[in-house]
């Protein structure tokens, strides 16, 4: 796997945003005013306008014909964690294998506190691989996805007991908002999503230890409601060309107790329901703008689709058991393709569709990032 | 884990209690030698040093029960205990006084209890606690006390050796069967190759058939297998739980107390501190946002190999002079925001002006307030002590800067919509004073809406601390742009065609908007309050940096006061209000002036409107009629009344009941000054005092009560007739425009 790395390339932001020696915040407001590009010029309030109200619709494409099919069974089927990462300073991905002993080296450290002797071994029943996902990154301003694995092996297992993967987890940004990876200055690199899954210590560990090495910050990652919603319109979308098994949705009621409802459409209701919301808006766009483009597009879905598809679904929720579910908060979404948890968890089942799935993911990063 | 900073003081039994501490902080100003020799008179009567020399002193056999003594003594050193942790000292006095058990059991337990480290644990104490564990004497429950005790302190204690070599002793202990497993633990983390004997295998065997695979013995066992496998030939499973449980619980809360609050104490003082972190599990590592990363040196420093300077790291630097020489080959350290304890360390930061080190530290400031404030559900109230100490040293460290830290601006936006604004006032508000200049554009919707929610819904005191807070906004924002205006070219009489000059008006739009929005706040917020003259007496601060504005910062823009506040402060009700609203008109009159006389010279048009000047005439004219003419309500000022009202109110001499003598604030200076003027007069007439002769001394008598801004007010506006002759001066001079 460490083979990729010697072409794997840290992008370098071709067009840099031209900036000022002087970070002086005073200045900055200068430069605010007459309007310059740089994200730390721009007033962080306004950030809510950045949500995004219209996407792309998913198609099964890129990942499963560019990306290691090896590499790629590693990040699907699999429950994963999510976090988001502020961007990297000085990450080099020429220097994974240098990261790999890093991080053993620390875990070791790490592991050992409190102990006043050494533990011999320690250090050989551990493996900590770095490695390159390539072809994960739609845009060029996407820093190449990485790849993080430790194996392990029991101080007790016997010399050829191979070593059992313990944890893994990757750093990804795919289709990155260009505005502000640009803006980073050049020693930055935006992994903004971190996916990880394994024992919760080594998670905190490796979480420290990429703390330390690259002067960032990490903090979790939930997936709101409307980032739910998104998500199931989204699969639901896909139903022509990839079965989606069920769609489920789980709703939180605020009563006490608390009540959980689970709620299984059939995936062929779904997609009727999906595609005659989408028929009906596209027919008042027309009417409207003529033959517009935006949100009449095919390719694209609108929020307000999204919104009427679960309202939809609600609805008849709502005549069949009268309760209201627009009470209570949308905690779980899932299809065949994957399944999203409010708490942040997430599971992509099928490769096809991943891509769309990511872009949310590391947009709803993007918006966590303080600066 | 050792905290460093309080090698700094003598190693005797120093800085013991609250008032001890607070007494020294106090004198720090004054001479050492003072502050010595007040140290050694606070430390001879200190409760705690007599507590334990009454400890190390007192008798075996003597009785506890109805003794106030031990007591007295035994409170004494548990409040140190637990409030900053005992120093090493009082750690070997304590204990060997609980484990020689020489007054009986019952205080033993108590003692062990309170023993908390404030830095290490000195190796002699626990070995000659071990000594007395050998005696025999201790009840059961008490030993497994002294070892969990043991266990928690394990990584304090300040050298292994000694332990190392009583191994043979602590193993024998293992025989006890309540006391095994917990000394199991302490073999755990005391043994080594050497320690590992046939004897002690068969033993540990031994144990194991009668007791049953106990985790403590296995994980014991598993250890000596792996320094010595031909040893234990056993087969263990390959998969065990590592660790013991944690025997920590009871000292667990106070000792992160006191290691907490000691590792605070250091942080405001202007030298490179470097903090050691407090060893905390990554495990248990859950809403700790707050916490500064310790200073250390990056790992991955990969400089182009063509710089051949040698770089020295941050961490390494203990003194200014040492930053000095190395100041052009400095590294910066791994974590940024590790800085952010160490003033000289920021002050480097901005002297180098490397973009990319202050994006590192925005990240992890903005990290931390976002995960504290914003994304955090729990609420911030259960860590209050560590959220203030926390921005208290942000805000020190942007008030050493001189400049906030553009994340905490990105944040405010955010959170001033949430605040309830009390939580955490003053730093919000500290935090809020220093953002840089906000563009016009957005000012109302980032600051003033949210803001003006607060201000409408809150207490007197929250407004006036907010137009305080907008006041030092103000002065900021007014400093910067006296400072950069020159540095970047931006001068004011610049042309109007280049950009520069656009980012110039763009700052006085931004201003204009500020002054403007503390204008309103302040006239509604006076209406509500009733004009309460503390909230008046913030709104004059905030318009005496107003009418400055042009001769102090250099920028041609000169705003007056609403009628709302100028009114309310002219018709205040004490004298000192009054005062200030003469003199912040005195300053406009200065300004105004010389803006003109430049004007004129320059011949370069910045222009202050002539809606200002009329403004600051009609003001003007107000006043003097007021105070001076004795023409109140005449038409065609500011307070207009029909005359039969008036006249139906039935005050006499309606029209004079605001000048110098029937102001209500200055009525009883009247009176006051008729009494020393005409001693025996019973009546008071006031017209007497208009007299051209006792006018001008009761005037000089207003003056001499330190009434200054009204002489500047009337010197520079009244130009009374030298001959004194036929009355009260009345010309208004030079201000007709």
């Amino acid at each position: 796997m460490e083979r990729h790395s010697s072409v794997a390339e840290t992008p370098v932001n071709s067009v840099m945003v031209q900036r000022r020696s002087g970070s002086k915040s005073f200045r900055q407001s200068y430069r605010s005013c007459v309007g310059a590009a740089s994200h730390l010029g721009y007033t962080p309030g306004l950030t809510t306008r950045r949500l995004t109200t219209s996407r792309r619709a998913p198609r099964s494409r890129t990942v499963t014909e560019s990306v290691n099919p090896e590499q790629l069974s590693l990040l699907v089927k699999k429950e994963w964690q999510l976090s988001y990462v502020t961007p990297l300073h000085h990450f080099r991905h020429t220097q994974l294998r240098s990261y790999s002993r890093q991080l053993l080296a620390f875990i070791v450290a790490e592991k050992q506190q409190g102990l006043a002797v050494a533990l011999e071994g320690a250090e050989s029943s551990l493996k900590v691989v770095f490695s390159v996902v390539e072809g994960m990154a739609t845009t060029d301003d996407d820093a190449d996805t990485v790849l993080i694995q430790i194996h392990s092996k029991s101080v007790f297992a016997s010399q050829d007991d191979p070593r059992r993967l313990v944890w893994s987890g990757w750093l990804t940004c795919i289709n990155g908002s260009p505005d502000y990876v640009r803006s980073l200055p050049k020693d930055f690199v935006c992994l903004p999503l971190l996916c990880s899954s394994g024992a919760q210590w080594l998670t905190s560990l490796v979480k420290s230890w990429l703390e330390r090495a690259f002067d960032c910050c990490i903090g979790s990652l939930d997936i709101n409601s409307v980032n739910l919603q998104w998500l199931a319109a989204l699969w639901t979308n896909c139903h022509p060309e990839s079965n989606i098994g069920q769609l489920k949705l789980m709703w939180t009621l605020p009563v006490d107790p608390p009540l959980e409802i689970a709620f299984t459409v059939h995936p062929q209701d779904a997609w009727e329901l999906w595609s005659s919301m989408r028929g009906q808006l596209q027919e008042e766009e027309q009417e409207n703008e003529g033959v517009g483009e935006g949100a009449g597009d095919k390719d694209s879905v609108d929020i307000d689709e999204v919104t009427r598809f679960i309202d939809g679904l609600k609805n008849h929720f709502y005549r069949h058991f009268r309760l209201d579910l627009s009470a209570g908060t949308l905690s779980q979404v899932s299809t065949a393709l994957g399944t999203a948890k409010h708490s942040g968890r997430i599971k992509i089942s099928s490769s096809s569709y991943m891509n769309a799935t990511l872009m949310l993911l590391t947009e709803c990063a993007l918006l966590k990032m303080p600066v | 884990m050792a905290t460093s900073q309080n090698s700094s003081g003598p190693p005797d039994l120093d800085s013991s209690s609250p008032s001890d501490q607070s007494a020294c902080s106090r004198s720090s100003n004054r001479s050492l030698r003072v502050a010595e020799i007040e140290r050694r008179k606070n430390e001879a009567e200190d409760p705690f040093v007599l507590a334990l020399k009454y400890f190390s002193d007192v008798e075996a056999g003597t009785p506890v029960t109805g003794n106030d003594d031990v007591e007295r003594n035994l409170v004494a050193v548990e409040r140190v205990a637990y409030s900053k942790g005992l120093p090493p000292e009082a750690i070997s006095i304590m204990l060997e006084f609980a484990m020689s058990l020489r007054m009986g059991t019952s205080p033993c337990v108590r003692v062990l209890k309170c023993l908390i480290p404030a830095t290490v644990v000195p190796q002699e104490a626990v070995v000659r606690a071990v000594v007395w564990l050998c005696v025999g004497k201790i009840p059961l429950s008490t030993q497994v006390l002294f070892i969990k005790w043991v266990l928690t302190m394990f990584d304090m204690i300040d050298a292994k050796d000694q332990l190392h070599s009583i191994y043979g002793f602590l193993f024998s202990f293992v025989t006890e069967e309540n006391l095994c497993p917990y000394i199991c633990h302490l073999l755990y983390l005391l043994t080594r190759k050497e320690s590992v004997r046939l004897f002690r295998v068969r033993k540990l065997l031994d144990l194991q058939s009668k007791m049953g695979r106990q985790p403590f013995l296995m994980h014991l066992l598993s250890l000596y297998k792996v320094f010595c496998p031909e040893l234990v030939t056993l087969s263990l499973p390959s998969r065990m739980k590592a660790g013991f449980r944690n025997h920590n619980s009871q000292w667990k809360s106070a000792l992160i107390a006191v290691q907490k609050k000691n590792s605070f104490q250091v942080t405001s003082s202007v030298s490179l501190t470097v903090r050691l972190k407090d060893k905390t599990n990554p495990r248990k590592r859950k809403h700790n946002h707050l916490e500064v990363p310790a200073l250390s040196s990056a790992v991955n420093t990969q400089t182009n190999p063509s710089s051949s300077r040698k770089l020295v790291p941050l961490v390494q630097l203990h003194s200014f002079s040492l930053l000095l020489e190395n100041l052009h080959h400095i590294e910066l350290p791994a974590q940024m925001g590790s800085l952010l304890g160490s003033s000289l360390a920021l002050q480097y930061l901005d002297c180098v002006q490397d973009e990319s080190a202050f994006l590192r530290l925005n990240f992890w400031l903005g990290h931390a307030l976002h995960e504290e404030f914003l994304f955090c559900s729990s609420g911030v109230s259960q860590n209050s002590e560590e959220v203030l100490q926390f921005l208290d040293r942000l805000l020190s460290s942007q008030h050493f800067l001189q400049e906030g830290f553009s994340s905490t601006e990105a944040f405010l936006y955010k959170f001033l919509n949430i605040w309830d604004g009390s939580l955490l006032r003053p730093q919000i508000l500290g935090m809020l004073s220093n953002i840089p200049v906000v563009p016009s554009s957005c000012i109302r919707q980032l600051l003033f809406e949210p803001l003006m929610q607060l201000f409408f819904t809150s207490t007197l005191f929250f407004k006036c601390g907010l137009i305080e807070c907008l006041n030092s906004m103000l002065l900021k924002w007014l400093t910067w742009h006296s400072v950069y205006a020159l540095e970047d070219g931006l001068d004011i009489s610049l042309n109007s065609h280049t950009s520069i000059n656009m980012t110039l008006s763009g700052f006085k739009d931004s201003l204009m908007e500020l002054v403007h929005f503390v204008g309103r706040l302040a006239s509604v917020g006076l209406q509500i309050e009733g004009c309460h003259s503390l909230l008046l007496s913030f709104i004059l601060d905030f318009y005496e940096t107003v009418c400055d504005m042009f001769l102090k910062y250099g920028l041609p823009l000169v705003v007056m006061p609403p009628a709302g506040v100028f009114y309310p402060a002219l018709f205040a009700t004490d004298p000192v209000s009054v005062d200030r609203l003469a003199h912040i008109m005195y300053r406009y009159k200065v300004n105004l002036m010389s803006a003109k006389t430049q004007e004129k010279q320059t011949e370069q048009a910045f222009h202050i409107s002539r809606q200002t000047y009329r403004e600051f005439n009609h003001y003007l004219v107000v006043m003097v009629n007021c105070l001076w003419n004795s023409k109140m309500f005449q038409p065609g000022m500011g307070v207009e009344m029909e005359e039969e009202l008036l006249v139906s109110s039935k005050v006499p001499q309606y029209w004079s009941s605001f000048d110098f003598i029937h102001h209500p604030a200055f009525l009883s200076y009247a009176v006051d000054f008729h009494h020393k003027c005409w001693p025996g007069s019973r009546n008071v007439d006031f017209n007497s005092i208009k007299h051209p002769k006792p006018w001008g001394w009761y005037l000089e008598y207003l003056y001499a009560q330190g009434f200054e801004g009204l002489k500047q007010f009337v010197q520079s506006n009244i130009s009374r007739r030298s001959t004194a002759g036929d009355g009260q001066g009345d010309g208004l001079s030079a201000d007709q425009r």
